[in-house]
Order: structure tokens, then sequence, then C-alpha cells
């Protein structure tokens, strides 16, 4: 007895250590129970990358506007993508009077913001939040006008900032809009995600503490999630807003984990750690046989994919060389090696989901030997060397951009075209953008409303060269004439006769070359449902909840 | 000891101050403007530009210069990020405490495993243990740590699901970053479901710490089988045996604590070792730590929180192996007294 005990304690410190490690490791492989109510009163979507900031109004970029909008705020007017209609949010219900010089609009009582460590309310929403936050970047002596940047990208070239004359309080739940003009696109502007409503209190409170800045890091809304933290490059949180005006969500806690690879969001998808995830590998996806775990959704997306030339450089100045360019590229091969046949081959610039859409074909036709005659007439028969700029990124209009260029360059080497490309980090590659510094562009462009005014105006107008996202430089005088014209009639068809003429007309100058409408993807577990990823703007957790059991896929609505 | 423990510390301080003379040296080579670089205030941002353009003395020599950079190291105003505007000192704290943790435990599993397969092995020397033990502990070193981790990750995440893919918890479990170690935030926070965050952490970690520990682990096996071997060839132990000492007691009283005087010795290098291959794994892992910060701050050009994370590191090497020294000499007075002849 007394020689084993003798023969135990010789190693058995070690053991015992041993056999501890080894058992601590065990527990630790156990699988975590998944019952735990935070575990299911919570929702994780891995996100694709950290937002910029948490206010809408400053920037365009996808992830913030995914980050923010649905989540955090709430807007006058949202719009109904199904039924094609305009419906209350904030506002109770509006009226245009002087012939649409002036919206009327009645705010809903009782909205309460969120209620923070940082912030608590006194009042719930009035008139004076809806004037802070549209005077924010209406005026630039606002206070907080110049705050974080000072830059409102969608308001400046959407012509809401010219637009806009005057926002007026006439009681505490009652103001009115005074236009510059009739714009039959006023209304869809103020759906977007971008017009959201702040909260005046909180500036003030901000003001007195002099944290200004902090208004769209420590973001106060009205939306049905209030912000918790954000730790970049990790995760933002967000809690349901238990007093929010509508329905309030069913998950407790909402949290973003940002996981910018496509192929781990793919992974964590596939162990469960994400239960939803945005741009996925549709691909791979498909060849994993998961489909009774996951759902790939596609949604359609107002988007348009374009080659746009630099028309200040020569010799895309010449419309005849840009003609030439776009009768030079098979966009057939396109669609079906960049987008696997998952996307449309654009017939103009306005996509099939508006509804100013006509099935006439507004673009050039694949013909290298047209385009070879149009070089010869413009004088360029010996072809000559171009630069193609392709974005870093993966964009739902634009799943690979490097490649397109690179199925473009092939197609240019035929008419004697040589083309080089080039690329930049995502931020330089814009900066340089906004510089003009490219030829020609791989690029594209998401509406933000229904309105078809958004397919052009922001991206073609001479407004839009001048400070906006108009990556071609073109600057019409007779196209921008046409635009508002269109802008100011109010009948619906004459409108879209009108878009037609402007679709004729930017065939004829081919300031770019429309390639693809496609859809946007997002895959979710199966016990997740209700995520909603509308037309316009960022995606939305208002109705997502999570079903007991999973159910098969075909009795999804 | 006293003098030289002394001789130790001053040392430190010395190459401390280097290394602050080094960062000094960096901010002015680095592109862009250089107070930019050193606080993270851009010259748009107007009268805080202002502000810390006298706060640095940016007007004057380069010597007065480098002496307000200094001061403001030693008070912890170590700038803002160029990318969030937030306090680079007060971001790097917790992920000091997330990198510690995962290099504590991983070190801990090295020691705890390793020093008594590298006992066993040199009693069992050419025995078919040893080789096997031997021959497993080479290859794994000779395996790099991203490779090692992508593949485990595959295995154990993916095929087996014993393990989630990245990440330090759960993170619908709200627990409130205290530390950065995530173990002990969980202890720290009142959470209603502390039990299950542990189990959920466990985890989590254990993937991390075991592939950072393979390479400490396979080094000191080996390190621990030649010490020992060593050892076993000096005449006290014949001496001993000739006395009659049962070889468990040789074993205890006399092999394990001279052959730890080498392993100790190494301790300081396996740390600095564990370093460099954390960066991989945190980033690999997505762990919260100062290696994948300072991996995404050089991505994101963001300078200050850069030469933030440069200096915890290095600080954070330079004092562990002082400390291991002072043990090891504190420990193993022979050391010292080699270290005193030297001179």
């Amino acid at each position: 007895m007394s020689g084993q005990c003798h023969d135990c304690s010789r190693i058995s410190p070690w053991q015992l250590l041993v056999i501890a490690g080894f058992s601590a490791s065990l527990v630790a492989c156990q699988p975590a129970t998944n019952d735990v109510e935070p575990l299911q009163q919570g929702l994780v979507y891995c996100s694709e990358g950290n937002p910029e900031g948490f206010n809408p109004q400053l920037g365009t970029s996808g992830t913030t506007i995914d980050a923010t909008s649905a989540q955090l705020y709430d807007r006058l007017l949202d719009y109904d993508a199904e039924q094609q209609q305009f419906v209350p949010a904030l506002a109770e219900h509006w009226q245009a009077l002087d012939d649409g010089r002036r919206y009327r609009f009645a705010l809903r009582q009782g909205v309460h913001f969120h209620h923070t460590d940082w912030f608590t309310p006194s009042r719930s929403l009035t008139a004076d939040d809806v004037i802070f936050s549209f005077q924010r970047w209406l005026q630039p002596s606002h206070p907080y006008h110049a705050v974080n940047g000072g830059n409102y990208p969608f308001f400046t070239s959407s012509g809401l900032v010219n637009l806009i004359r005057q926002v007026e309080r006439i009681d505490d739940y009652t103001i009115d809009f005074h236009l510059s003009r009739p714009d039959s696109s006023f209304l869809a502007n103020l759906a977007t995600d971008f017009a959201v409503i702040l909260s005046a209190e909180y500036g003030q409170q901000l003001i007195t503490t002099d944290q200004l800045q902090h208004i769209d890091r420590q973001p106060i809304g009205t939306g049905p999630f209030q912000f918790v933290e954000f730790r970049k490059d990790l995760l933002i949180r967000y809690q349901r807003h238990q007093h929010y005006w509508r329905e309030a969500p069913y998950f407790e806690q909402l949290v973003y984990v940002i996981t910018s690879s496509a192929n781990k969001r793919m992974l964590k998808l596939l162990t469960g750690e994400c239960d939803v995830i945005p741009y996925p590998l549709v691909d791979e996806l498909q060849q994993l046989d998961v489909d009774d775990e996951i759902e790939v959704s596609s949604a359609v997306n107002p988007n348009i994919a374009y080659w746009g030339f630099n028309t200040n450089r020569p010799p895309f100045d010449q419309p005849l060389v840009r003609q030439a360019l776009s009768h030079a590229v098979n966009r057939q091969a396109i669609i079906q090696a960049i987008y696997n046949g998952n996307a449309r081959q654009a017939s103009g610039i306005l996509p099939e989901t508006s509804w100013a859409f006509t099935e006439l074909d507004q673009t050039h036709e694949y013909d290298p030997q047209r385009a070879k005659q149009l070089l010869q007439q413009a004088g360029y028969a010996q072809g000559f060397a171009m630069r193609i700029w392709a974005m870093p990124v993966q964009r739902a209009y634009n799943p690979n951009a490097q490649r397109m260029a690179e199925l473009i360059q092939a197609d240019l080497a035929h008419i004697g075209v040589r083309a080089e490309i080039v690329s930049y980090e995502w931020n330089e590659f814009r900066r340089r953008l906004d510089q003009g510094e490219h030829d020609s562009v791989l690029i594209g462009w998401v509406a933000d409303n229904a309105d078809p005014d958004n397919f052009f105006g922001p991206i073609l107008s001479c407004a839009a060269a001048q400070g906006g996202n108009n990556r071609t430089n073109w600057c019409d005088p007779a196209f921008d004439q046409l635009l508002a014209q269109a802008l100011a009639e109010t009948v619906a068809d004459n409108r879209r006769l009108l878009y037609q003429t402007i679709e004729t007309y930017a065939l004829q100058q081919a300031p770019l070359m429309p390639i693809a409408n496609s859809l946007r993807f997002q895959a979710h577990r199966l016990d997740i449902s209700g995520v909603e990823l509308p037309p316009y703007g960022g995606i939305s957790f208002r109705h997502a909840r999570r079903v007991t059991a999973p159910i098969v896929s075909g009795e999804q609505p | 000891m006293i003098r030289y423990s002394i001789r130790r510390l001053v040392l430190l301080l010395i190459t401390l101050w280097l290394l602050s003379l080094f960062m000094f040296a960096l901010q002015q080579l680095f592109p862009g403007d250089t107070l930019t670089n050193i606080s993270g205030i851009r010259p748009s941002d107007g009268v805080a530009y202002e502000l810390a353009y006298q706060h640095y003395a940016m007007s004057q020599s380069w010597l007065s210069q480098y002496w307000q950079f200094f001061q403001h190291l030693l008070r912890g105003d170590w700038g803002q990020s160029l990318v969030t505007q937030r306090a680079v000192f007060n971001d790097i704290m917790p992920q000091l405490g997330a990198t510690l943790e995962l290099t504590v435990l991983a070190m801990i599993i090295s020691l705890v495993i390793g020093v008594p397969l590298g006992l066993y092995a040199a009693v069992q020397q050419r025995g078919p243990l040893d080789r096997v033990i031997m021959a497993v502990s080479l290859s794994a070193y000779s395996i790099p740590a991203f490779w090692l981790a992508q593949l485990a990750l595959l295995l154990f995440a993916v095929k087996l699901g014993w393990a989630p893919i990245s990440g330090q918890l759960n993170p619908l479990f709200n627990i409130p970053p205290v530390s950065g170690s995530v173990l002990v935030d969980i202890f720290l926070s009142d959470s209603h479901y502390r039990s299950a965050a542990f189990v959920d952490a466990l985890h989590h970690l254990w993937l991390p710490v075991v592939v950072l520990s393979i390479i400490p682990l396979t080094l000191l096996i080996r390190i621990t089988r030649n010490a020992t071997l060593d050892v076993l060839q000096q005449n006290y132990l014949r001496a001993a045996r000739s006395r009659g000492l049962s070889e468990s007691r040789i074993m205890i009283k006399h092999v394990m604590p001279n052959a730890m005087q080498v392993i100790v010795r190494q301790l300081g290098l396996q740390f600095s070792l564990l370093m460099s291959n954390i960066i991989i794994i945190e980033t690999i892992f997505n762990w919260p730590g100062i290696g994948s910060s300072l991996i995404k701050s050089i991505y994101e050009r963001d300078y200050p929180v850069m030469l933030g994370g440069l200096f915890t590191l290095a600080a954070l090497i330079l004092l562990v192996n002082v400390a291991v020294e002072l043990y090891h000499a504190w420990r193993y007075p022979q050391v010292r007294k080699e270290l005193y002849a030297e001179r």
C-alpha cells in the first residue's frame, strides 16, 4: 500500500496537472449550450466592415447604411417597395400645397427617443427635432454643420440642398417645407435612408458639454434598436428600444460582428456563429450541401454596374470614341463569367425595377466591326492606349471588377485599343476618382429611392460632376435641362416618356456603358426569419425573429 | 543580488529609453505630417491641432520636441487613433489583457506538458517512447504557426465543430471589457449567465491557446531533455547513486532542480518567440489583442496606434526578459557568481 503511494506521489503533481489540463480542454471542447437566454434573444449579423460613423446623413457607403439607418433611426415617411407607395412613418400624413412648392407634414405624437446611459430624453419627438435634423445639412451656419467632416454627399448630389428653401415650424407637430420649385422626387428623397431624424435635445446637451462630435458616435434616434457600444474591427452592439412607437423588435440584442473576409463569413455562418451574413460566396455555398441549415436569399437591388469614361480627358471627350468602346465590349460574356448568370444585361441606365423602365434596348450592341469604323471616323484608326480602373472591393452590382476589367481588356485588344488595368485601396481609389485621375472606371450605382431621377441626377448631372458621384465628369447643359424638365413633370406617363428621351440622349453621347443590373444576396440560418433587404436602402432587423423549429425553406413566405 | 538587480534594472531603463528614441525617430520618418503621426490630430482639426502643436513643442528644436514626446509617453498620453479618434492608450490596455491571457495560458500549457515529457524522454533515453516524443516534437516545431492555425480551424471548428472559428466569446453574452482578458472580465461582471459565459469563453479559448503553445512546447521538450541528460551525467549523481539514494529521490531532489535552471534561463527567449507568433494567431482567430490591432493599424496607416502597439509589445518583451533574468539569478546563485566573475 505504502509502496504504491510512494510510486504515485513521485509523479502525481505533474500527472495531476496534466489530467487537469486535459479535462479543462475537454470541457472546452464540449459544444457550448445554446439554450441560454441571451443567446436565444439575440441575433448575430456578420457585417462586412466597420461603419464610417453612426449617422447616414454623412455618408453614402452601403456598410454605414446597413449598420445605422433602419436600426437606429426613422424617417418622416417610408417607401413600401411592394405596394410602390409612400407610407407614413414619423409623419402621420402630408400634403402638397402651392402647386407642389410647399409640403406640409403632420408629425406623429408620442414618439420616444432612445433612453441611454448618456442621454435621457425629457420629451418626445416634435417639430424641433425635424428642423434640427434638416438644418444640420441645409444650413452652413448650423452648429453641427461642420461636425465630423461636414460632407453630406447624398443631399448635395440629389440637389435637395438647393431644392429646400426653408423648413418652417408651424406648431409642435406641424412642419412646412418650402421648395424652390416643384419637384416630383422630393418625397422619394425624404423616404431614403439618408433623411433620418436626430434629436435636437441631444444636440443641445452635447453643445453644453462641448462634445459635438459625439452626435454621430454615440447616436440617439427613434429607431427600433438603440446603440450600446462599438468596438472597431470587433462588433457593434444594439439593444431593443423598449418604447419604440411601432411594435418593438423581437430580438433583445442585435450584434454586428465585423468579419471582413468573405470566406470567414461563410464558415461562421456554417458553424452557427453568424445568423445572417451579407454578400455570401453564392457559388461556394451552393456547392456545400447545407440546404437544411442555410438559406441564400436574393433581393432585387436597383443598381447598375457601368463603365464610365472620363470625358475631360482626350480621346474620351469625343462621343465617337465612347460609342466605339461601348460597341467593342461583349457584355453577354461578362454576365456569364462575372455574375454566373445572376444578373440581367442592362438595356439602359434605368434598371428593370424602376417604374419608368421600358423594354426598348438603349445600349450599344456588341459589334467590333462597327467599333473599328467609329474609331476610324474619330481619327484613331491605329487605336490608342488607355487605362481601366477596377474597384478593389466586392459590391452588390459588381462582384469582381478586376476580372471584368480583364475581359474588357481582351475585347478592346480586338479593335486595337491597348488597355491597362489599375487599382488602389478603396478609400484611395475613391479619392483619386474625385480628383479625376482616371481614363475610365468600372464602378456602379445603387439607387437610394424609387424615383427614376436617382439614376441620372447623382451620376450624370453637372452638379454631380462638381462634387458628387459623377465619375464621367460629363456635364452637358442640354442633358441637365432634360432632367429638370422630367423633375418638373408630375404626370407619371409623361415623365416616363421624358426618361426615354433622356436614355436616348445618354445613348448617343455614351458617357458610360451600362453593363448589368444584379441581385443582392444574403444568407441566413434557417431558424431566422424576417430579415428584410429592401430594394432601396439598408438591411432591416425590425421584423427579424428566431423560429423555434427550423422550417423547410419551401414553406417560407 | 542587489548589485545585480540594480544593474539589470538600469539596463532595462536604458533600453526602454533607447526604444523611445527609436519611436521618436520613426515618427519623423513616417510619411505625412509628423505631429499627426505622433498625436493623431490632423491639420484640418483646427484649434485642436494648434494646441497639440504647442504641447508637442513642434516649433522648437528636436531636443525639446523629443522631451515633450517623452513626457507624453510617460503620462500615458499616446495620442488618438487616426481612424477612430479614440485615445490610443485606453484602447491598448484591454488589448494587452487579451494578449497576455493567450500568452500566459499558452506558456503554462507548454510548461506543464513540455517539462514532464522532456524529463520522461531523458529518463527513457533512446527508448521507443523517447524517439516518438522527439520525432513528434521536431515535426511539430517545423510547422509554421499560420498554417497550423488554419488547419486546426478547418478540422476542429469547421469539420468537428468543437470550437468556434473566431473571437473571444459569443458576443451575445454582454460582458463589458475591463481588463481585456475574457476569463477575468467574466469573473468581474455581474451578468446572470456567468457560468454559461465562462464555458463559452473556454470553448473559444482552447484552440488558439493550444496552437500558440505548440512551438514553445516542442522547444521546451527538447531543452528539458538535453538539460536533464547533461545533469544525469554529472559526478554528483553518481555519488548520490553510490550512496544508495532511490531513483525517485535522485530525480526530484537532484536532477529536476538542476535541469530547471537551464529551462528557466530559456523562458525569456521562449516568451519573445511566443510574442512573434501571437501576432499571427490573433489575426487568424480575430482575437482582440495587440497583435491583431498592430496588423490592422499597419493596413490602415494608423501611425499612433502602430507606434503604441510596437512600444507595448517591445516593452513587454523587455520586462519579461528582465524579470526572468532576475528570478533566475535570485533562484540560482551560481549564475550570479559567474556574472560577477566575468567582470
